[in-house]
């Protein structure tokens, strides 16, 4: 990239300074392929591209943003967390339990903050000061929180009987009748991340220490500390979800979050999160998870069994994973 | 902090007894479980001298250079930059008191730009820790109009050549007004015109009034460039003296502990039949029109500059690069272009530079890593012979002197040259007659220097073909019974022991 276009960007911004940014972090393929895929189901379908049916997918992907861009975080500094699924029931428990008995949605909420962070503290320790592997920590952690979610609960839904109009409404309006509450929520966090990833001292060292942690720590960096930050970032993200969905469910229910681990690497990986770390970006798992969401609201609109959607899903991050190991093998 | 950089001081003389020394080590100790790795090293190092860090492996220069940097914690002696005694904790503290090392391996982020990486310890971020993007740009470009660099701030440094990134870790020494720069085995992956370009460097460095310390094997190097030699042997200081006071049989002398008065053996060496034929040979890599023999028995160097094509002839010789006319014969047989397995199957193989990236496994053993590709010699029914596999690996490493504690310890933890012998051991092993070495000696110490050479000189004794590129003069005439000189991708010159001299050579490389 010639110098003087680049300061350029920096210097005007806008749209067309945008458009430099996305072509710069090879995010342009990604967006094509929404496009595409916008386009394929508008002609499959004709009551696909209706602003209700948008909207409504922008609500629906709202919980696997927050919680991919979160996995994201933990990618990008060389790590990963496969806890998020099970964090997303946990934290629903002491939400419904102290706003059935608070009448407090702030105090459930940070209740559920609270829990998250716990487990997002255990995490971090481990992987980042005991030095355990971070696959296998978060795949203890994903069975002992779900197995204690099930024994707290007795395998039954725990039902919100505080009946908060601003917590119903959390999960279940719309703004101006429009765009959904959950997407608007999931909007505005996962933007401040991407600034902070983009933009802050602390995010430009998750890269850093993702890209080399032996050169980030050359650079005096506390390295240890900074992949348990990830940990916690990733857990509140997973939180935030959890609390979102148990306002559209009304309830906190056990078996809630299963399997979303997975879909969220599968669109973090989409959206061009290298798994070694230090490459990758949120707004690219915006983009994956978008893609994901458009392609199963797709297949049911055109009646397709909603088996159809694994199997897709599957097939696109192969592929382009695949694309991409090609496209880096021609240079 | 960038405006101190407009006038640099003036140069002030290494010579001056007033002058305080800009770093001085005292009684330096380190202590590793077993190893005493540094023991009661002290020296000294003004502003605008440069001092030469000399020894073998383990003699305790890595050690010195990371209790320097930060990296190690001294046990004993101390460590004063500026006249003031430091205690680093982290790299970033003895960055803060004005040391840089620019490590043999890059210490910089891949995927981050020129800018960042410059910036990377604080990324000159101001309120709630936000990087300051255009203030980054903005004093890397000008950091680099200084110095006089000629890089992009804005590439990412995984699009920089090794000679490049190394402008880059200097950059950063400037960036944060270093007064000492410790350069650990720069030249090691240079092109001879970027190790030029890097002794310019050094001498705005100096004039900068930047105190230098220079770490490396190649004495061409230490004698151009230093001005004093502080010489280490097996983690004790052994001395310090001006570079002119010195000559190659004293520096080695002091290295090693004994002299080398034979550096280059010259067996006698039967010459056998032609193993090599190359006619006509030109590839897209940019080789043209390349001829030569080579018979068994005989070592044949080939000689040039950077971009001559001794790498992309060595790989098109084996068979690793399509060729775009000309035949290669191997033993007689026509070399399939793009066809290693096949160039292995006729006997020609290639020892690359890249020991790391091209062929050992680190963590895997000694052993294992021996006997990788003669794995069928040692394997009936598909089940391998432990015993004939150990007992073959054991008789290669006393054949070849390798200095090893088990057969079965990774062998990542052996030195250069032993790691050397060990690859050269897995294609004898699987019956090469043809080796091609490209650059054999990089990285390795003079000691184990003298061992590859004894070894060259044995495979060729021994009725080996050995096919040598080369970068460095002594190794090419101590070596070689005939020399070919590369230039643009095409012989320019060939010599024999009789013709050969340093500055009829040099005169064909620069054709």
């Amino acid at each position: 990239m010639p110098r003087s276009s680049s300061t350029a960007t920096v210097r005007t911004g806008g749209a067309i300074g945008l458009l430099r940014q996305v072509a710069a972090h090879s995010e342009i393929a990604l967006v094509v392929s929404l496009v595409v895929v916008i386009a394929v189901f508008s002609l499959a379908s004709e009551y696909f591209l209706t602003v209700r049916n948008m909207t409504n997918v922008l609500g629906q992907a709202s919980i696997l943003l927050l919680i991919a861009a979160g996995v994201a975080v933990t990618l990008i500094c060389g790590e990963v967390d496969i806890s998020v699924g099970s964090i997303v029931a946990a934290v629903a428990i002491p939400l419904i339990a102290i706003m059935n008995v608070t009448e407090s949605m702030t105090l459930g909420i940070l209740g559920a903050l609270a829990l998250g962070l716990t487990i997002g503290a255990v995490n971090g320790y481990l992987v980042a000061y005991m030095r355990i592997n971070a696959l296998i920590v978060t795949l203890g952690t994903l069975f002992i929180v779900r197995g204690a979610v099930y024994l707290y609960t007795g395998k039954r839904a725990q039902a919100d009987t505080a009946y908060l109009e601003s917590f119903f409404a959390l999960g279940n309006e719309r703004l101006f009748g429009v765009l959904p509450y959950p997407a608007l929520v999931a909007g505005v966090i996962v933007a401040a991340l991407i600034w902070v990833m983009r933009h802050l001292r602390f995010g430009r060292r998750v890269y850093a220490v993702g890209g080399s942690a032996e050169v980030a720590s050359l650079a005096g960096f506390d390295v240890r500390r900074i992949k348990f930050y990830c940990f916690l970032i990733s857990a509140t993200m997973a939180t935030l979800g959890g609390i979102l969905l148990a306002s559209r469910l009304g309830a906190a229910v056990h078996t809630s979050g299963i399997g979303y681990e997975f879909q969220a690497v599968a669109a973090v990986v989409l959206g061009g999160v290298s798994l070694a770390g230090g490459i990758g970006s949120i707004f690219g798992v915006v983009l994956g998870v978008l893609i994901l969401a458009f392609v199963a609201n797709g297949l049911g609109m055109i009646n397709a069994p909603t088996e159809w959607q694994q199997v897709i899903t599957g097939l696109v991050i192969i592929a382009a994973v695949a694309l991409d190991s090609l496209k880096k093998g021609r240079r | 902090m960038v405006e101190d950089l407009a006038t640099p001081e003036a140069p002030q003389t290494g010579d001056t007894d007033a002058a305080r020394p800009t770093l001085r080590v005292q009684g330096l100790t380190k202590r590793f479980p077993g190893v005493l790795a540094l023991d009661d090293v002290s020296l000294e190092v003004r502003g605008g001298e440069v001092l030469a860090l000399l020894g073998e492996n383990g003699a305790g220069k890595s050690t010195l250079i990371k209790l320097l940097a930060g990296v190690y914690r001294p046990d004993g002696g101390t460590i004063e930059t500026g006249g003031v005694e430091r205690h680093f904790a982290s790299p970033a503290d003895g960055l803060a008191a004005g040391i840089k090392v620019v490590f043999q391996e890059i210490a910089l982020i891949e995927e981050f730009t020129v800018a960042e990486n410059i910036f990377l310890e604080d990324h000159l971020a101001g309120r709630f820790g936000r990087v300051a993007w255009d203030e980054i740009r903005r004093r890397a470009a000008e950091i680099f109009d200084r110095a006089g660099f000629d890089i992009d701030p804005e590439v990412k440094v995984k699009d920089l050549s090794i000679s490049q990134q190394q402008l880059v870790e200097i950059s950063r020494a400037l960036a944060h007004e270093a007064k000492i720069v410790i350069m650990d085995e720069p030249t090691s992956s240079l092109t001879p015109a970027e190790v030029r370009h890097l002794f310019g460097v050094i001498e705005r460095l100096k004039a900068m009034g930047i105190a230098i310390i220079y770490v490396s094997h190649k004495l061409e190097e230490i004698f151009e460039i230093a001005d004093t030699c502080v010489v280490l042997r097996d983690g004790k200081w052994v001395s310090t003296r001006p570079t002119a006071e010195h000559d190659h049989a004293s520096l080695i002398k002091d290295m090693v502990g004994r002299e080398i008065t034979d550096l280059f053996p010259r067996s006698d060496r039967p010459l056998g039949d032609t193993v090599v034929e190359v006619r006509g040979l030109s590839t897209a890599t940019g080789l043209s029109d390349i001829d030569f023999d080579v018979r068994a028995g005989e070592v044949v160097g080939f000689f040039g500059l950077m971009g001559a094509g001794r790498t992309e002839l060595a790989k098109a010789i084996v068979g690793y690069d399509p060729i775009l006319s000309g035949e290669i014969r191997i033993a007689g047989t026509q070399l399939t272009p793009h066809d290693t397995r096949r160039g292995k199957a006729l006997g020609i193989g290639l020892l690359s530079e890249d020991r790391k990236g091209e062929g050992l496994m680190l963590e895997a053993s000694v052993t294992r890593n021996m006997t990788l590709a003669a794995l069928d010699k040692f394997t009936a029914r598909g089940f391998v012979d432990a015993a004939a596999e150990r007992a073959q690996a054991q008789s290669f490493v006393d054949r070849f002197r390798i200095k090893l504690a088990r057969l079965d310890q990774p062998i990542g933890t052996l030195s250069g040259g032993n790691q050397q012998k060990a690859l050269l051991s897995r294609w004898l092993m699987f019956g090469l007659r043809t080796i091609v070495l490209d650059e054999p000696t990089r990285g390795i110490d003079v000691g184990a220097k003298a061992e590859i050479f004894a070894l060259i000189d044995e495979l060729a004794a021994d009725g080996f073909a050995v096919i040598l590129m080369t970068s460095e003069m002594p190794e090419l005439l101590g070596l070689s019974d005939r020399i070919f000189v590369l230039s643009g991708g095409r012989i320019t010159g060939s010599f024999d022991t009789e013709t050969a001299t340093q500055e009829a050579i040099l005169d064909a490389a620069i054709k």
